[in-house]
């Protein structure tokens, strides 16, 4: 009696046991079809070579990236007009807020097969999940795909599948771009005319310096943690941060990451950067709005920032071009990206909507909001008078004009580090800063650091 | 020899029986009669129990939580440090110890467990000292001891982020404390609690404090209850003041509640990340000199391009140990303190 309760008990654990692994292992099926995406059942037509057929009918869900609260009435425009053009889709918005734990909680979505349909991402996650086959080969699907966009944005808008090969599983969707904003009063105070800013980024170390010398203590230049130029500095100055292959670190092979280092190292031990900012989390956006730092943040919607909550500090503010360096234009950064979940079980629908989201129609009309400074992607829609013809000298207009500017030649292929190899490089770079390695020695320990990441990651 | 013979109970104004407990079928016997097969054996209400499964059927909610929630991930997690599994699954080879061959040579892994070892030792004393003054401190009910209470109380509700922000506010170069130091003409220049890495540590640790304090005086005022009051008028009246008092009466009434704290801020200490990030941010301090066993483990395991979860896994595993580790020495010294 007693040996049979005990073999029902062990049955009913190894079952339970059993029914959780399956749940945890096989990815839940999402589809029901017989392709697999990832861990995730779907159906055929969503994976393979064929393009994408079906009807435009079914719910879908939609996340977006921190854009509810400013942008909500548009979006909703946007869905609307949508639903009403293609009857019996819905779509359901969402917002992420955007914050350090994105990539991970997008990726672990993507584990469960709940990953929204349409999605807002950026490149370190359309890297992770591109390689993890979750996300719709876009040109495959449909191969007119690309006609809307600036070849650039297109060409770059590739990521690398398991096997290596760059596929178009993104579309890009809207830019920033990259600028020096700073306070012109500050500026003056440190003898540096803010009408010519410097063309290289060790003049503008230069500019930070003679900030220094004047501030004393009082005001500062910049921010001090590394992570906010690590690796776009690299990249405008044409420092190449990883090889071809993106499988080792090789920046410490150009003697220039070094002086770099050296630099930063310099400014913060004669008080250019806020000694309490070494390894914060925080972006000049406070310290800018309380007048205590004289350059802010390199994205053109940081204007808007200052705008609404610091109108003293905008009404000193201006705007000037990104030092252009060894690039010989502006490393734009990638743009932010709209993917289609290969997971996604009414697929003809969230292409459509990605598709409708991205087209010059509606990028056009967003980005003529009167309160960002964000641009385009799509060729009809950089052609559109409102980006070519900017007119006015306050700080928004001149900041559309200088990025307008440099978009037409901007370099948007910024090296995609991934959070742990950049964290990595960084805190060498950090320890150099605070004067506990050599700058040679920082750079050599940060390239081993960050190979031996990308060596696991294989 | 008369015999007696037990009259029949009525309940008033019915004129029907009532059940006496252990004479007469209870409630429950009838519904078990009436609902399950077969006969009730037994005098009493608890032979329903007799059927085996009944057990595993009011327990079986908590085995599925247990299994798929503690047992499985923790089994996955074993298997997995074996391999060279990737965050975002895909293929994955069994590496044998290898993982565990690089562990024991990984500077970093070694500075993330001093860390979290270094953590648990100092707040573990505190915490369970601490909060136990303060408990004796708010036991009393004088008049407006409710405010206070809630005070000590109200860092248990907000959010870990919230209190590190504030934190952040608190010890940055132009902070309040290092104002408050420099007005005081304590300091010259500003303590850099947030730029050097041993005060990014301890700073933290003081978070936790801060924050662990209000939660475990609740535990130590329950605690209280149970000591005798006679005791402390016994010793009062004996001419004990209240400091002998504390450690000849109170501690020793609340020992079973100090070997729980102990243990419970441990197993925390070892799990802490949060206060860690809010202070060191991203990188866990200059250098990641300030990184956690946890933190390291995200570093390593869990980033989605360049993590190994395979490695994360053995690291996990450490942990565990270690956490295990402490548990028991925990439970040897509240069994021999029971001796």
């Amino acid at each position: 009696m007693r040996a049979g309760r005990l073999t029902a008990s062990v049955a009913g654990i190894i079952a339970l046991t059993l029914t959780a692994a399956g749940c945890g292992l096989s990815g839940g099926g999402s589809g029901g079809g017989d392709g697999t995406a990832g861990g995730c059942k779907v159906d055929k037509g969503n994976v393979g070579s064929g393009k994408l057929t079906g009807d435009v009918k079914g719910q879908i869900t939609f996340q977006t990236t921190n854009l509810k609260k400013d942008f909500g009435a548009f979006f909703n425009g946007v869905i609307a007009s949508f639903e009403k053009a293609h009857p019996g889709a819905k779509v359901k918005w969402i917002d992420d807020p955007g914050d350090n734990t994105f990539t991970q909680g997008t990726v672990a979505d993507a584990q469960a097969c709940t990953l929204p349909d349409v999605i807002n991402v950026n490149a370190p996650t359309a890297t992770a999940l591109t390689k993890a086959g979750y996300l719709l080969n876009l040109s495959v699907k449909d191969p007119q795909v690309a006609r809307p966009f600036v070849p650039s944005f297109w060409k770059s808008a590739t990521f690398q599948d398991a096997s290596g090969s760059a596929i178009h599983t993104t579309l890009p969707w809207y830019t920033g771009g990259v600028l020096l904003t700073y306070n012109k009063d500050l500026l003056n105070k440190a003898g540096i005319d803010p009408a010519k800013p410097p063309t290289t980024l060790f003049g503008l170390f230069a500019d930070y310096e003679k900030v220094a010398k004047a501030g004393q203590g009082k005001f500062y230049a910049t921010m001090a943690n590394p992570i906010w130029r690590i690796p776009s500095d690299f990249d405008q100055m044409n420092i190449k941060t990883l090889s071809a292959d993106g499988k080792s670190a090789v920046f410490a092979n150009d003697p220039r990451t070094t002086q770099w280092v050296a630099w930063m190292a310099k400014l913060y031990k004669e008080g250019a950067m806020p000694k309490d900012s070494l390894s914060s989390s925080n972006d000049p956006s406070t310290l800018y709005s309380q007048g205590k730092v004289a350059y802010g943040s390199t994205n053109p919607s940081f204007v808007r920032f200052v705008k609404q909550n610091s109108p003293s500090i905008y009404a000193r503010t201006a705007v000037g071009q990104q030092p252009y360096d060894a690039l010989g234009r502006a490393s734009a950064g990638a743009p932010q990206y709209i993917s289609v979940a290969a997971t996604s079980k009414h697929a003809p629908v969230a292409l459509a909507f990605a598709e409708y989201l991205t087209n010059a129609e509606n990028q056009t009309a967003w980005c003529k909001d009167p309160d960002v400074v964000i641009f385009p992607t799509t060729t009809a829609s950089l052609n559109d008078p409102f980006f070519q013809n900017v007119t006015g000298s306050d700080p928004f207009s001149q900041a559309r004009k200088l990025v307008a500017d440099q978009l037409k030649t901007a370099d948007t292929n910024q090296t995609n580090l991934s959070p742990a190899v950049q964290n990595a490089i960084v805190g060498q770079v950090q320890l150099a800063m605070q004067g506990k390695k050599s700058p040679a020695q920082a750079v050599k320990d940060a390239q081993a650091k960050a190979n031996e990441l990308l060596k696991q990651a294989g | 020899m008369a015999t007696e013979t037990a009259e029949p109970v009525t309940v008033p104004g019915t004129g029907r029986a009532a059940s006496v407990p252990g004479t007469a079928p209870s409630r429950i016997r009838r519904i078990g009669r009436a609902v399950l097969p077969g006969p009730v054996p037994g005098a009493n209400g608890a032979a329903l129990y007799r059927r085996w499964w009944l057990p595993w059927l009011w327990t079986a909610p908590a085995i599925v939580c247990a299994v798929v929630f503690g047992v499985f991930p923790f089994l996955n997690t074993v298997i997995l440090s074996f391999t060279d599994a990737k965050p975002l699954g895909g293929a994955a080879s069994f590496v044998g110890l290898d993982n565990y061959t690089r562990m024991l040579g990984d500077s970093d892994f070694w500075l993330a467990t001093r860390n979290s070892i270094l953590y648990a030792v100092v707040v573990v004393p505190l915490m369970v000292l601490l909060p136990l003054m303060l408990a004796v401190l708010v036991e009393k009910n004088l008049p407006g001891i409710g405010f206070f209470r809630s005070a000590f109380y109200t860092p248990v509700l907000a959010s870990s982020v919230v209190v590190g922000l504030s934190w952040q506010w608190l010890l940055a170069d132009d902070g309040l404390v290092n104002t408050w130091l420099q007005k005081a003409h304590l300091i010259r220049s500003a303590v850099p609690f947030l730029s050097d890495s041993w005060l990014i540590l301890f700073s933290a640790m003081g978070l936790t404090l801060w924050k662990g304090l209000g939660w475990y005086m609740i535990f130590y005022l329950a605690a209280l209850g149970n000591v005798p009051k006679e005791l402390h008028e016994a010793a009062q009246m004996d001419g004990a003041g209240a400091v002998r008092r504390f450690w000849h009466i109170t501690v020793p009434g609340v020992r079973q509640a100090m070997m729980l704290v102990g243990t419970l801020t441990g197993i925390g200490c070892l799990r802490v990340f949060t206060e860690i990030f809010m202070l060191g941010s991203s990188t866990g301090g200059p250098g990641g000199a300030d990184r956690t066993l946890p933190f390291y483990i995200r570093d390593v395991g869990l980033d989605p391009i360049s993590g190994n979860a395979g490695y994360g896994s053995a690291v996990s595993v450490a942990l565990f140990v270690l956490t295990l580790g402490l548990t028991l020495l925990a439970q040897r010294l509240t069994k021999e303190d029971e001796a």
